[in-house]
């Protein structure tokens, strides 16, 4: 009974909150806009289910890959999070690297300034973020004061907004990961690397390094999967030239009030994603099952 | 003399039974001026902060020696051994390998391998990449480290793991792991500590034998630290006594034995007797120990530089006491008692005897013949005696 129950609590959870929101929105994307509350047709009616599967078509998701806008949008999202992802893991290793190494009676502490910003609510950092980038922000006036520019630099609205915003969001995710993969790591396999004749840089790539893999693909996954819908970031950093099907998902929904086709953006993007998830799900259970 | 011509190991030797390192009669280069040694401790001292771990140490080891460190927990050994490696680095002090000071070299410029107490096994690695390891350090042709590679793993039966993962063997597989991969290189000098330390016992004993067969092999100086005084008095050629940092002795097994130097060291091998007296006068080599008012007074062989009415200790290994019903006619060291406890063993008895001072002394006596008259039990009233030569006179 209780066994049961254990088991059942969680496929509950999935079933009421991913897979029904995830048939109703399946169920839009197959349904045609109508100036209507709720603005699409058909809608789910008992008496004529006939009808009503009659009425559902593919013709949005026909639409979406007819136009080149949207596959750009899938692409550039993805080619964005791919270098974000990589700029994230490049400047959070060391971080987390020098985490791992510090005295043990300071982790803590560092583990805990990692995960402060959350303190924060995540918009209100992104618009903080506006207050550096822009023309007459932090930055410019720090550069210039220093000498270093005669001309404010132009970052607010563009992909590097962007990309400096999605690396600032999701580095804790990164930095987490691996600073426990890291950690785990036992020191006397360094001074065995050593005994045996491999300098300290031979050393991290022999041993450290591989070590971390399980750290390293955990992390990129994490910053990966959501920075490839991310939305806000792009609508608040981004320009004009900044193509995200986060944002694009957003106006379609939101502006031009295109529920069917917006929901169907949404089911492409979710099979998109997809495979990097399944692949994060494998990781997870290979480093658990070396875990034991 | 048979393994001090091998050079390296051979999987075409027979793999079993291994002969006991006993070693080979004769062997004592510590004894030899004209012998330098391959390891030298000058004067080490090692500090944590205001904490002395490591005392002023001066030790000479020589080659193909198994040399033991030994004393109890905390004492220093794994301080000494890990400066020797190159993993901490002496306050003052100097260490020497073949004559060169390696004092300031980094631990992958030392020509000493290390078996670690934890193993250490990479665990990304199979056990062939594991031993290996070093050989690639060194830039080894392919071919040549897959060849020595095999050969190690042959020593050291582990043929069929090749392949294996550290996570997938046993710990006696591991154990066997780490030993190959500190032997694979063939290092003038094999540190190792603690390396049976997470064995149960019965395979530790194997071990140690397995271990002393290696030494003998591959020809190789191993300096091995140790807690356990029957591993160390086992394996080893000497052992250096260690307590609080300090050297308290430095013998052969059979010399920190049948001589200790002090009562740390009577106490830490091996069981004994103490006995506390005063020295009443010396002739003939031999001291006369007044041990209490009433009480006979003991003989024994007095101990260099031993003055009268100094303040000593005789130290009695039990299987030197002889334990008899009737009273010796040897009557000098011949005290009476009572059986309070009797272990039988099966090939020896032990026996714990209440004196009439209320000291208890432990004897021994090998159940050499089948039919004993009476065998000796509780509550008996018994006599206690051994010749001056064997009891051991400390002044410390
Ligand atoms: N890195 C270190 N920092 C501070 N104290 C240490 C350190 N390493 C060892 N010690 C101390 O030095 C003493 C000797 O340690 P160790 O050599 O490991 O002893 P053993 O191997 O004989 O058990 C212990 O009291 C230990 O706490
Ligand atoms: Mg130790």
């Amino acid at each position: 009974m209780r066994r049961w129950f254990v088991i059942l609590v969680p496929y509950l959870w999935l079933l009421v909150f991913f897979l029904i929101p995830f048939f109703i929105v399946f169920k839009i994307s197959l349904s045609d806009i109508a100036t209507a509350i709720p603005p699409y047709t058909p809608t789910f009616s008992i008496t004529d289910i006939g009808g009503f599967f009659s009425q559902l078509d593919f013709e949005n998701y026909t639409f979406i890959f007819q136009d080149s806008l949207y596959i750009g949008a899938y692409f550039s999202a993805l080619k964005i999070a791919f270098f974000s992802t990589i700029l994230t893991l490049l400047i959070a290793y060391p971080i987390a690297y020098g985490m791992a190494r510090a005295p043990r009676e300071w982790q803590p502490t560092l583990v805990m300034l990692v995960i402060l910003p959350f303190w924060t609510s995540f918009l209100i950092r992104v618009y903080a973020w506006i207050g550096i980038l822009k023309k007459e922000g932090l930055l410019n006036l720090f550069l210039m004061n220093l000498g270093l520019i005669s001309e404010p630099l132009t970052i607010m609205n563009t992909n590097t907004a962007v990309y400096i915003g999605i690396v600032y969001s999701y580095l804790p995710f990164m930095i987490l990961p691996l600073y426990a993969s890291l950690e785990k790591i036992n020191p006397a396999l360094l001074e065995a690397a050593a005994d045996l004749g491999s300098p300290p840089w031979k050393s991290f790539w022999q041993v450290t390094f591989p070590l971390s893999i399980p750290g390293v693909l955990a992390g990129c996954f994490l910053v990966f999967i959501p920075a490839t819908g991310e939305f806000v970031i792009p609508d608040l950093l981004g320009g004009s030239e900044t193509l995200m099907i986060g944002k694009t998902l957003w106006n379609e929904f939101f502006n031009n009030r295109d529920w069917p086709v917006s929901s169907a953006v949404a089911v492409v993007l979710l099979l998109v994603l997809v495979v990097p998830i399944v692949l994060f799900q494998r990781n997870q259970e290979k480093q658990r099952e070396a875990g034991r | 003399m048979s393994g001090a011509t091998v050079q390296s190991a051979t999987p075409a030797q027979p793999k079993s039974p291994l002969r006991t390192a006993a070693p080979q009669s004769g062997f004592a280069p510590w004894k030899d001026p004209s012998k330098a040694p391959i390891v030298r401790f000058e004067n080490v001292v090692k500090r944590f902060g205001d904490f002395v771990a490591v005392k002023d140490c001066t030790l000479d080891i020589y080659e193909r020696e198994f040399f033991a460190l030994l004393g109890p927990s905390g004492c220093g050994k794994t301080t000494l051994l890990r400066m020797l490696a190159g993993f901490e680095k002496p306050t003052s002090g100097r260490i020497l390998v073949a004559g060169q000071d390696i004092t300031e070299l980094a631990p992958y410029e030392r020509p000493v391998n290390m078996m670690f107490q934890s193993y250490a096994l990479f665990p990304h690695m199979t056990v062939e990449q594991n031993i290996g390891f070093g050989l690639r350090q060194d830039g080894m042709p392919k071919d040549q480290i897959a060849t020595r590679v095999d050969e190690v793993m042959a020593l050291l039966e582990l043929g069929r793991f090749g392949k294996r993962k550290p996570h997938q063997l046993s710990g006696g597989q591991q154990q066997r792991v780490a030993l190959a991969r500190a032997i694979a290189k063939k290092p003038r000098i094999v540190l190792l500590d603690e390396p049976l330390g997470a064995l149960d016992k019965r395979l530790r004993q194997t071990a140690q034998f397995e271990l002393m067969g290696i030494q003998e092999r591959t020809g190789t100086t191993f300096i091995i630290v140790t807690h356990d005084q029957e591993e160390a008095m086992t394996v080893s050629s000497r052992i250096a006594v260690m307590d609080h940092g300090e050297f308290v002795q430095i013998a052969t097994p059979g010399d920190i034995y049948e001589a200790p130097n002090s009562r740390y060291v009577a106490n830490f091998i091996g069981d004994v007797n103490l006995f506390e007296g005063k020295v009443v006068s010396i002739s003939g080599g031999f001291a006369e120990i007044d041990w209490g008012p009433g009480l006979a007074r003991f003989k024994s062989v007095a101990p260099e530089g031993c003055t009268g009415d100094q303040q000593v200790w005789l130290a009695l290994r039990p299987e030197k006491i002889h334990i008899d019903l009737d009273k010796p006619t040897d009557t000098s060291n011949t005290i009476p008692g009572k059986v309070v406890d009797v272990g039988y063993l099966g090939s020896i008895s032990h026996y714990h005897v209440e004196l009439a001072n209320g000291q208890r002394v432990k004897a021994l006596r090998t159940n050499s013949s089948r039919t004993v008259d009476r065998p000796i039990s509780w509550e008996d009233k018994v006599w206690l005696q051994w010749p001056a030569e064997t009891g051991i006179v400390l002044t410390r």
